[in-house]
């Protein structure tokens, strides 16, 4: 009796053993102890992607520990994070069959070795091995996601959401800052356009904003925003090499010296002509001549220096 | 009064004035002729051939036109495009630059003069930007005169920024389009000044030859009404604006609907709504204004401007609400991607593929436009000064093409008659100011007004000559243009937003002495040498290439024609049966068709993204999964463009991985961008390509045999300057058909299924007496014995 007890107690026991190193309640444990993000190791790792996996899987491999410098880990970690913590609020019934994790250099070289990674942030999505949700193809190994649309949180649910069991549920946080800012804008303009009005009707207000905006456009500040370039070269170059590529830098300088240009033709139609001294005026007419011919001789050796097979050139 | 230089004073104002007109008759007929002259290069550099991709097809279709007729034209299908779809041609074209030269040809043969339609197709583009010359011309005049329309002229006929689209042989729709622009715009100024239905009607004929000929006429169709929005906000609403206004867009709206392509677009798509929402406005705006003037009473004017605001709450919400409802389309992604700028490369990379949908750096406005780029915003404020009602259409173009400048390449073509009108507002005011004869007098004395603004002409064109100021000065004064206000100087017109005239009448105005004036001019001709010099190098050397035909140096500096293309269609032309379909990479779609003549799967008109992808997914995947998709689409001959021999950059490996993003679009399940890159993330041709890449149909086809040619020594490729690997790649579903000159085109034979039903692979390592390999135990005949 007391052996038979003893026996039901060590079944009892073997069997909520079991229960517990179900590897897959014991993600799922481990995502509700993370907020949804499954913090791996080099063993819990092997675990999420163990070839029988019924599951599917993201795993950002980061580096976030300061000695790294990894700037870029640090900017996509959040995303990741508000990504996973989105997945929490998917239907309970799809829920455990996708699981989000992320393992930190620091913790599991070896992972990295293993997946022959040289950077990070990466973020691969483990299709199932098994199970109803195994791919048609059959093709099991995991895809990259590619930061082409940048580190943000909604390209990315995006992305994953071709992969997972629903669609994540991520809505991008709405920005109160952002809207706040709009919102006061606007009401101080509507207060102060009684103030400003004059300053609104005024010709030349308008005048200035038409002039830089064209000086600004046409020194490529449009280029430099769909393509993200960098200000500057971060060695101290500003000047990017190649014909069809530039620096933020470069705008500034570029529509600055076409505006001083401009400049200087509007004083010679404009000012010079009601100057009532000839002595006066002959120097502002030598010196706005001298300031054209020097600024577009710097300018014509600017462009020299972007397109190399440019034949000509001024006084520099 | 005291003259800088002695001026003539016994030539009679006739005289002055017949000798001013026929100085700017023979100004711009010079003018004319440089602008055809300077786009010749490339027919006396090459030879007179149509260039590129597109011009290929209008070309083509050209030649339909004036074999066949209109009628045979306006209802072609053709069956060799995009096969097996086929393409409705009549109905997807705009047919205005193939009517034009169909029309200019069948003038040539009427006059018994047997022109080759090729050499009309030619030199069509030149002979229209004599006529853009003359347009802008006509334009800059109502800005401000004579003189600056015939700076402008002179700019726009050899500015580079239009050049690049209009030389010998590039015939596109933009050939023809830039002219219609110009006058179509210079129409509506004409209507807007004089309130004349005529000139409005003139340019909604012209509004509809636009429509007609290029797909950019959306930009008239929005920039006239901003600019009448503009003026009913600054409170410019008059009558003049009413009828010049409503003639244009009634008129022009419906003619454009009369071309198939276009349809029904302008009452159902947005881009269009804007026209139709400002013509309604300016309806009820009218329709106040006439109630205003016939009733007194204070409470009722105020329920007027409730009712129109109320009228224009709602006319705006219905917008919404049928956007909404779907009847009326949101803007295509074409025009969409202007403002959303990230939208293309993720939605629609097929127009993010293209090079001239690229933003633009800064040195291509320098290139393209040189000195103009920084008189330009000079010549915004000069319009600003004045600030009449054409001015604003200046200011508005100015700041709306900059901007779509930056984000497109291609769309410089749109900012450069602008660019051109403003900068030679602004060098012809200068010109004015100190070519002027007039000596101030430091004292009180007043000046002459009307002497001392005398506008001077052609200063540019011809060397001033002292004849030709006084005459110019007599006949200002004689004609006195209301334009003649004195040169309000920068100070004075910011104290008052008004007329310059009251404040600066009264303060000696114009320059002291011959040097100060000699120093300025001297300047100014410089740059403008300079400017030509520019303009001739740009044109010779960077925009006349035909890109058929690729142009190499000897050492010895001579020209070497590098003449693949054309080997490779002719061969196909010659060596392959009529209906064999050959399939290549859409960028080559219209040179098959129209010098090898032979059906394609894809080309440059991409209306079928799916279609696309497919000969993307062929090329990016392995043999033997393109094998059942080239033979499902009865292609025969696959051509690949390879450039990896002698550094031809724009060849398909560097298109490469616009095919796989293409195709992964559509199938993302089988192909993926990554799966390209090394696990490094690069992209490399050579030892350590990733597997997809090795394994692609485009690779094995570019790399076939290439180590071969290095007879055992390392082969570089020229382009991706990497090494390609020793052994490389073999072709089991494939056969090497063809290979040009210098191996910019290869051209694959697709095998046919094995007559004895083996798969190829294993037909092929019969062939070459390999054992089979002998994976699972021999059959069961061995194990009886």
């Amino acid at each position: 009796m007391k052996s038979f007890l003893f026996a039901g107690l060590a079944a009892l026991a073997t069997f909520s053993c079991v229960l517990a190193v179900s590897p897959e309640q014991r993600l799922v444990e481990l995502a509700n102890a993370g907020n949804g993000v499954i913090t791996l190791n080099e063993d819990t790792f092997d675990l999420l992607t163990s070839p029988k996996r019924t599951w599917s899987a993201s795993i950002q491999l980061t580096a976030l520990d300061g000695r790294r410098r990894c700037g870029p880990c640090k900017e996509f970690n959040p995303s990741f994070e508000a990504v996973a913590k989105a997945w929490k609020s998917a239907p309970s019934d799809k829920r455990n069959e996708q699981f989000f994790a992320t393992i930190d250099f620091d913790t599991a070289p070896s992972v990295f070795q293993k997946l022959n990674l040289m950077s990070a942030p990466v973020v691969f999505h483990y299709p199932p091995a098994d199970g109803s949700r195994k791919p048609a193809s059959g093709n099991i190994s995991p895809v990259k996601y590619d930061f082409s649309e940048g580190f943000e949180a909604g390209p990315l649910a995006e992305y994953l959401s071709k992969y997972t069991p629903v669609p994540i549920p991520y809505r991008d946080p709405i920005d109160w800052a952002h809207w706040l800012t709009i919102a006061v804008g606007v009401l101080g303009a509507a207060i102060f356009l009684r103030f400003i009005s004059p300053i609104v009707q005024n010709r030349w207000s308008w005048a200035v904003g038409t002039v830089l905006v064209t000086l600004v456009m046409t020194s490529g500040f449009m280029f430099t925003r769909i393509r993200n370039v960098p200000f500057n070269g971060g060695d101290g170059s500003w000047i990017a090499a190649g014909y069809q590529n530039q620096y933020g830098q470069e705008v500034q300088v570029v529509s600055f010296m076409y505006g001083l240009l401009a400049f200087s033709f509007l004083m010679l139609i404009l000012v010079v002509p009601s100057q009532p001294s000839p002595s006066r005026q002959r120097m502002q007419v030598y010196l706005w001549t001298a300031v054209i011919m020097i600024i577009y001789s710097v300018l014509v050796s600017l462009f020299r220096v972007k397109n190399r097979g440019y034949p000509f050139r001024l006084f520099l | 009064m005291s003259t800088a230089y002695p001026v003539p004073s016994d030539v009679s104002p006739v005289t002055v004035k017949n000798a001013a007109s026929l100085l700017r008759i023979v100004a711009l007929s010079l003018i004319s002729g440089a602008a055809i002259a300077s786009r010749l290069f490339a027919v006396v550099n090459f030879e007179s051939i149509i260039h590129e991709f597109d011009p290929w097809f209008n070309y083509r279709a050209t030649k339909v036109l004036a074999a066949k007729g209109f009628y045979e034209f306006w209802n072609w299908f053709d069956p060799t495009a995009w096969y097996p779809l086929g393409r409705v041609v009549g109905g997807t074209v705009y047919p205005g630059l193939m009517v034009t030269s169909g029309v200019i040809y069948n003038i040539l043969h009427w006059l018994n003069l047997p022109v080759d339609i090729r050499n009309v197709c030619v030199l069509l583009a030149p002979g229209f930007s004599a006529l853009t010359a003359w347009a802008t011309y006509m334009f800059t005049k109502e800005m401000k005169d004579e003189s600056a329309g015939l700076l402008a002229a002179a700019f726009i006929g050899i500015v580079p920024g239009y050049i690049s689209r209009s030389v010998a042989g590039s015939y596109d729709n933009e050939a023809i389009a830039i002219f219609l622009l110009m006058f179509t715009f210079y129409c509506w100024i004409k209507a807007l000044k004089q309130g004349s239905a005529l000139f409005g009607t003139i340019a909604a004929v012209f509004y509809f030859y636009m429509v007609a000929a290029w797909g950019g006429y959306v930009f008239i169709t929005n920039m006239i009404p901003l600019h009448a929005l503009v003026l009913i906000l600054m409170g410019r609403f008059s009558d003049r604006l009413y009828v010049a206004y409503s003639s244009w867009y009634a008129i022009g709206t419906l003619s454009s609907m009369q071309v198939p392509f276009v349809g029904f677009q302008p009452v159902s798509t947005s881009e269009h709504m804007g026209a139709l929402g400002v013509f309604g406005l300016l309806q009820i705006v009218a329709f106040a204004q006439l109630v205003r003037t016939h009733v007194s009473s204070q409470q009722f004017q105020k329920l007027l401007v409730a009712s129109v605001i109320a009228i224009g709450v709602l006319g705006a919400s219905a917008f919404v609400f049928l956007t909404i409802k779907g009847k009326i389309a949101p803007w295509t992604g074409r025009f969409y991607s202007l403002w959303d700028t990230g939208y293309a490369k993720k939605y629609i990379p097929i127009i993010a593929s293209v090079s001239e949908h690229q933003p633009t750096a800064w040195p291509s406005f320098f290139m393209d436009l040189q000195f103009l780029i920084f008189l330009f915003p000079a010549g915004v404020i000069l319009c600003f000064r004045q600030l009449r009602d054409e001015h604003l259409f200046v200011i508005i173009y100015a700041v709306m093409a900059s901007y779509f400048a930056g984000v497109m390449v291609r769309l410089m073509l749109t900012l450069t008659p602008v660019v051109c009108v403003a900068s030679a507002v602004a060098l012809s005011t200068l010109l004015d100011t100190y070519i002027d004869p007039t000596e101030p007098i430091p004292a009180e004395e007043d000046v002459d007004d009307s002497a001392s603004v005398v506008t001077n002409g052609s200063s540019a064109a011809n060397a001033p000559s002292t004849q030709t100021q006084s005459k110019k000065a007599k006949k200002a004064a004689a004609a006195a243009p209301p334009s003649k206000g004195p040169l309000g100087d920068l100070v004075a017109a910011t104290v008052s937003s008004t007329s310059t005239k009251a404040g600066a009448s009264s303060k000696p105005k114009g320059i002291f002495g011959i040097d100060a004036r000699l120093v300025v001019i001297l300047n100014t001709l410089a740059m403008l040498f300079f400017f030509v010099f520019h303009c001739t190098w740009v044109t010779s050397s960077a925009y006349s290439s035909p890109s058929v035909v690729l142009a190499s140096q000897n050492p010895d500096g001579s020209q070497h024609i590098i003449d693949d293309f054309r080997e490779a269609y002719y061969w196909l032309r010659q060596n392959t049966p009529e209906d064999a379909v050959v399939m290549s990479w859409w960028d080559y779609g219209y040179q098959i068709a129209g010098m090898a003549d032979r059906p394609t799967l894809v080309d440059n008109n991409t209306w079928n993204n799916t279609h696309i992808a497919t000969v993307g997914k062929a090329m990016s995947s392995s043999e033997e999964v393109a094998y059942p998709i080239l033979r499902k689409h009865d292609v025969e001959y696959v051509l690949v463009i390879f450039g990896g021999l002698i550094g031809y950059s724009g060849d398909d490996i560097n298109k490469f991985l616009w095919m796989v993003r293409i195709a992964q679009g559509v199938w993302p399940e089988e192909i993926q961008e990554p799966n390209y890159f090394t696990p490094q993330g690069e992209y490399r041709i050579d030892e350590r390509a990733s597997q997809a890449m090795k394994e692609s149909l485009m690779y094995k086809m570019s790399y076939y045999r290439f180590a071969e040619l290095f007879g055992g020594n390392p082969g570089t490729d020229r382009v991706r300057q990497q090494q390609v690997p020793k052994v490389g790649p073999t072709l089991d579903y494939l056969d090497e058909a063809f290979t040009s000159e210098n191996w910019i085109v290869r051209i694959y034979q697709v095998k046919k299924e094995d007559p004895l039903g083996r798969d190829l692979k294993s037909a092929n390592a019969f062939e070459q007496g390999k054992k089979r390999k002998r994976t699972k135990p021999a059959p069961r005949r061995r194990a009886i014995i």
